[in-house]
């Protein structure tokens, strides 16, 4: 991942989360301002529902206690036979708007009732149960009709004249007419539980149409008020479709749950709203990215800039190209950083030139004392052999031949050994390009494996090669790579006068191979390592210290490394990679 | 419309008054012992009198107005039982609009003579408020009433009331479980019916023929048994216990509601619907003042197995215990015809204590209209 990239990511990480933060605070804090808001709409609806429910109440009483007060009451409180006034609550309920009203008499028994006319005769002993009906107003009852058991909101009132006493009960029926009278506002709904059963009955959960279609996510609330009445809020439904319930429970004269009243305000309003605010957000959220990014990406750029060109400038001076320089545009610390930059590739340059200056002085030294030394050596015998053949001529005469045939001999040698010395210089000078081909690396290390086997047996060295039968052809020249082998084999048999284990590896690696030429001889120092591929570095008594210098030649020039891993006493490992 | 000629024999004739008619066409009234006799010294002192007297004299003319609760769906007027098919005796019909309306003429060649009253019309089908309203208001001069209305009426109203005629009875019609059907005979409150709905008009009875006929029909039990009742039914298997109820006669659907209400305390589930049902509200009357005749013939309407034929009143009684065996049949109640006059109807009571319309013998105050 690059700097750029990273510094991006960031940026962008940083806008998102400072955007979403913001949106949501922003979102939270609205949605509770307007669920806030919502809760007390829904409050001062519900009392408003309340004060209605009131108003109802007082005015059966009103109602009830005006029919209580009528001479028709007075005169029937005193009649004797109550037979000829068994219909009489039908008109008189219509009259007072009620759907419900009884006339009974002082002992329980009803005279005349309109919600069921033929329960004449029948007693409501619950009306004896108290004596200041009119005291407590209007209150909820369950209430026996033809058709089944409902709930209503009566109001007893009483007539006495003299020892004699009549009972009025009026009221209303609690069912979906009631509830479609109510004023509601939009929104909002009434629903009507009548706790007419022991269980739940969603029968018996209606609102002004009838009984509620979907009743089940409402049981629980139902269920939480018939456990313990009290005022309940809920809220029911997720999305647009949630309803906020205020229940209230609904009590009879005794106390007794008889019904759950249940005010449903929709929460769809709000749910767009906050809709409205959510897809606001998004939308402000997404720009404000879009714009972060595009900040983000210009700023990037603008940072990231000067850095890429020291990048660049770094990797130039890494592939050998030591005289770049970076443009310095700024005086911070990007441009600080360029100036050193510029500074170090320029004192790299003059080191660098410095450096090749006194190396090849010393190389020059190296190889001046180096041909002193091989040239001093064969000249040594030249001069010997040639003086011994002016004093034979001087002193001996008739010897002069022998010495001349011997000198003679002793002079080709030397200057066929001069040759050789000079051949070699001259090889190591003009080392020649490879010629590439396919190269089987087993067969080239067991071929000159062989050529080696009267040298190892000389010096005592056991050769073992280990092969890898999976290593196919590798593309290399192997005039040269044979020379190589053989510079490392020469090289392992002098490390080992006294005899020892010499190892050569082939290892498959891939489309290349490693070669390894292992040996168990004394091992090299870390300082002896770092020089070794020096060229006329030798640490033996004899050669040109060409050999290695050879070898590290016709690696590089395959493109392939040389390593050397060894440690005192422990013997010395090669290791050629190519491919 | 259609003419109708009277088609009844002179068995029906009926004794009347003498009619003498007079040059202008006009019939006049004079019934034996009521001609005045010109005399002098009087005249002017029962001057006064006689404008008074003259109301109350027979006379002819007028349309009598008639509204009755039944409604009768029939091409053709019926032409035998009570009601418009009594007026056949005296009277041609001249139109009839089945289920509405009914006009007839008085026939001038009727057996007994031809009656007072010019018309008589009658409309069939009027609901009970409006019939009061109709006689209030002058719009009718005879309507029949519910025994239960008759402690309604206005203090000084002519009523004329027949003796019990009409029988009240729950009839089951292919319920095959006897203790159901004993449970509901013994659960209904006839007193409280009787005492309220029926407002003391008319009798309690456990029996089909009357007792003001048979005179044994206090041996049959009237008298409910609720604890008795609720054992019955408990017995019975629970589909049994669920039974519908049918009420032919709008007028007693308040006591059908009482029968359901007491069949509930028994553990009977009554349901009342229109038609089809298992047991039946129903209302037949006694059409004979024989009771040889009246039992086969409320057994029939009843669909009860016809009676062995009685010739004493024991065998009478016998056969009338046959028919209530297995309580296919309750009698509730015997009740009367009622119907409330207007005071322009002079001459009545215009109905026989079988409840038959005897309107020949009726005028009008103020006679042609």
């Amino acid at each position: 991942m690059t700097f750029r990239t990273r510094l991006l990511l960031i940026f962008t990480i940083a806008v998102v989360a400072s955007v979403g933060i913001v949106e949501w605070v922003g979102s939270d804090t609205t949605r509770e301002s307007f669920e806030r808001a919502e809760s007390q709409r829904v409050n001062a609806l519900v009392a408003q529902f309340q004060k209605e429910f009131d108003r109802r109440k007082q005015g059966i009483v009103r109602e009830v206690n005006g029919i209580a007060g009528s001479d028709a009451m007075l005169n029937l409180t005193l009649a004797t036979d109550y037979a000829p006034n068994y219909d009489d609550a039908p008109p008189i309920a219509a009259a007072h708007g009620l759907g419900l009203l009884e006339l009974v008499a002082g002992d329980g028994s009803i005279i005349s009732s309109a919600e069921w006319p033929a329960r004449f005769g029948y007693k409501e002993d619950w009306l004896l149960s108290r004596d200041n009906w009119r005291s407590l107003g209007a209150f909820l009852k369950r209430e026996e009709l033809p058709d089944g058991v409902t709930l209503a909101l009566v109001a007893v009132a009483t007539v006495n004249a003299g020892d004699r006493t009549l009972y009025i009960v009026g009221g209303q029926e609690l069912d979906r007419q009631f509830l479609s009278t109510l004023v509601l506002p939009s929104g909002m709904r009434a629903l009507l539980y009548r706790n007419l059963s022991e269980r739940f009955s969603a029968a018996e959960l209606i609102d002004s149409s009838g009984p509620v279609a979907r009743s089940a996510p409402l049981q629980p609330l139902v269920e939480s008020v018939m456990a313990q009445p009290r005022e309940t809020t809920r809220t029911i439904g997720t999305g647009a479709t949630a309803e906020t319930f205020h229940a209230l429970p609904l009590l009879g004269y005794e106390n007794n749950l008889l019904g759950v009243l249940l005010v449903g305000s929709s929460r769809r309003s709000l749910v767009e709203l906050e809709t409205s605010l959510r897809t606001t957000g998004i939308v402000v959220a997404a720009s404000g990215i879009l714009m972060g990014l595009i900040l983000a990406w210009w700023a990037t750029a603008r940072i990231t800039r000067p850095v890429r060109r020291l990048a660049e400038s770094a990797g130039k001076v890494a592939a050998g190209n030591w005289n770049t320089t970076v443009e310095i545009a700024s005086g911070d610390e990007i441009g600080q950083l360029a100036t050193s930059f510029n500074r170090m590739t320029h004192e790299l340059v003059e080191q660098r030139e410095r450096l090749v200056q006194t190396e090849r002085v010393a190389a020059w030294r190296e190889l001046a004392r180096r041909l002193a030394h091989e040239l001093k050596n064969p000249l040594f015998p030249l001069q010997i052999t040639v003086e011994n053949m002016q004093r034979a001529r001087e002193g001996y005469p008739e010897q002069f031949d022998e010495v001349f045939r011997e000198g003679s001999q002793t002079l080709l040698a030397e200057l066929a050994n001069l040759k050789q010395i000079i051949g070699r210089f001259s090889d190591f000078a003009k080392m020649p390009a490879p010629e590439m081909q396919a190269v089987d690396f087993n067969a080239l290390v067991r071929e000159t494996m062989k050529l080696f086997e009267p040298q190892f047996a000389n010096a005592h060295v056991a050769a073992r090669t280990q092969l890898d039968p999976r290593l196919g052809s590798v593309s290399a020249d192997p005039e040269q790579m044979t020379r190589a082998l053989r510079n490392l084999i020469l090289n392992a048999i002098d490390a080992m006068p006294g005899g020892g284990t010499l190892t050569v590896r082939t290892i498959a690696l891939g489309p290349g191979v490693r070669l390894e030429v292992s040996d168990t001889g004394q091992g090299l120092t870390p300082e002896e390592c770092d020089r070794l591929f020096t060229p006329y570095y030798t640490t033996k008594t004899h050669g040109t210290g060409l050999g290695l210098a050879i070898v590290q030649s016709v690696v590089s020039d395959h493109k392939g490394k040389i390593s050397v891993d060894s440690k005192p006493g422990q013997g010395t490992t090669f290791r050629i990679e190519l491919g | 419309m259609t003419a109708w000629k009277n088609s009844r024999g002179a068995d029906f004739r009926l004794r009347r008054t003498s009619v003498r008619r007079c040059g202008s066409g006009t019939k006049t009234p004079c019934p034996e012992g009521r001609l005045l006799k010109p005399c002098a010294a009087l005249l002017l002192v029962l001057c006064a009198v006689a404008t008074g007297l003259a109301e109350t004299r027979p006379h002819y003319g007028g349309t009598l107005r008639v509204e009755v609760q039944e409604s009768i769906e029939a091409p053709d007027p019926p032409q035998t039982g009570p009601g418009i098919a009594d007026l056949f005796n005296a009277f041609a019909i001249t139109r009839w609009e089945s289920g509405r309306r009914a006009v007839f003429a008085a026939d001038d060649n009727a057996a007994g003579g031809r009656p007072y009253i010019d018309t008589v019309d009658v409309e069939m089908g009027r609901p009970p408020r409006e019939q009061a309203i109709a006689l209030d208001t002058g719009k009718a001069d005879i309507v029949q009433i519910e025994p239960a209305d008759l402690r309604r009426q206005p203090p000084g109203r002519k009523i004329w009331s027949s003796s019990p005629v009409r029988l009240v009875a729950l009839v089951f019609s292919g319920y095959q479980e006897p203790r159901i059907r004993e449970a509901l005979a013994l659960a209904v409150d006839r007193a409280a019916i009787y005492r309220v709905l029926l407002q003391g008009q008319g009798d309690i009875s456990g029996a089909l023929l009357p007792q003001w006929l048979s005179g044994y029909a206090f041996l049959f039990s009237a008298a409910g048994d609720l604890p008795r009742a609720r054992a019955l039914a408990a017995s019975a298997p629970p589909a049994a216990r669920v039974l519908t109820l049918s009420v032919d006669n709008p007028s007693l659907r308040s006591i059908a509601d009482r029968i359901v209400l007491n069949a509930h305390d028994a553990g009977l589930a009554v349901s009342i619907v229109p038609s089809g049902a298992s047991v039946r509200l129903v209302q037949t009357r006694v059409i004979s003042a024989d009771p040889n005749r009246a039992l086969p013939a409320i057994a029939a309407a009843l669909g009860l197995p016809e009676p062995p034929r009685a010739d004493t009143p024991e065998a009478l009684y016998n056969a009338e215990r046959g028919l209530l065996e297995g309580f296919r049949a309750i009698p509730l109640f015997h009740l009367p015809d009622v119907y409330a006059v207007s005071p322009r109807v002079k001459g009545g009571p215009g109905i026989t204590p079988l409840g038959e319309w005897r309107f020949e013998n009726l005028w009008l105050e103020g006679g042609r209209q």
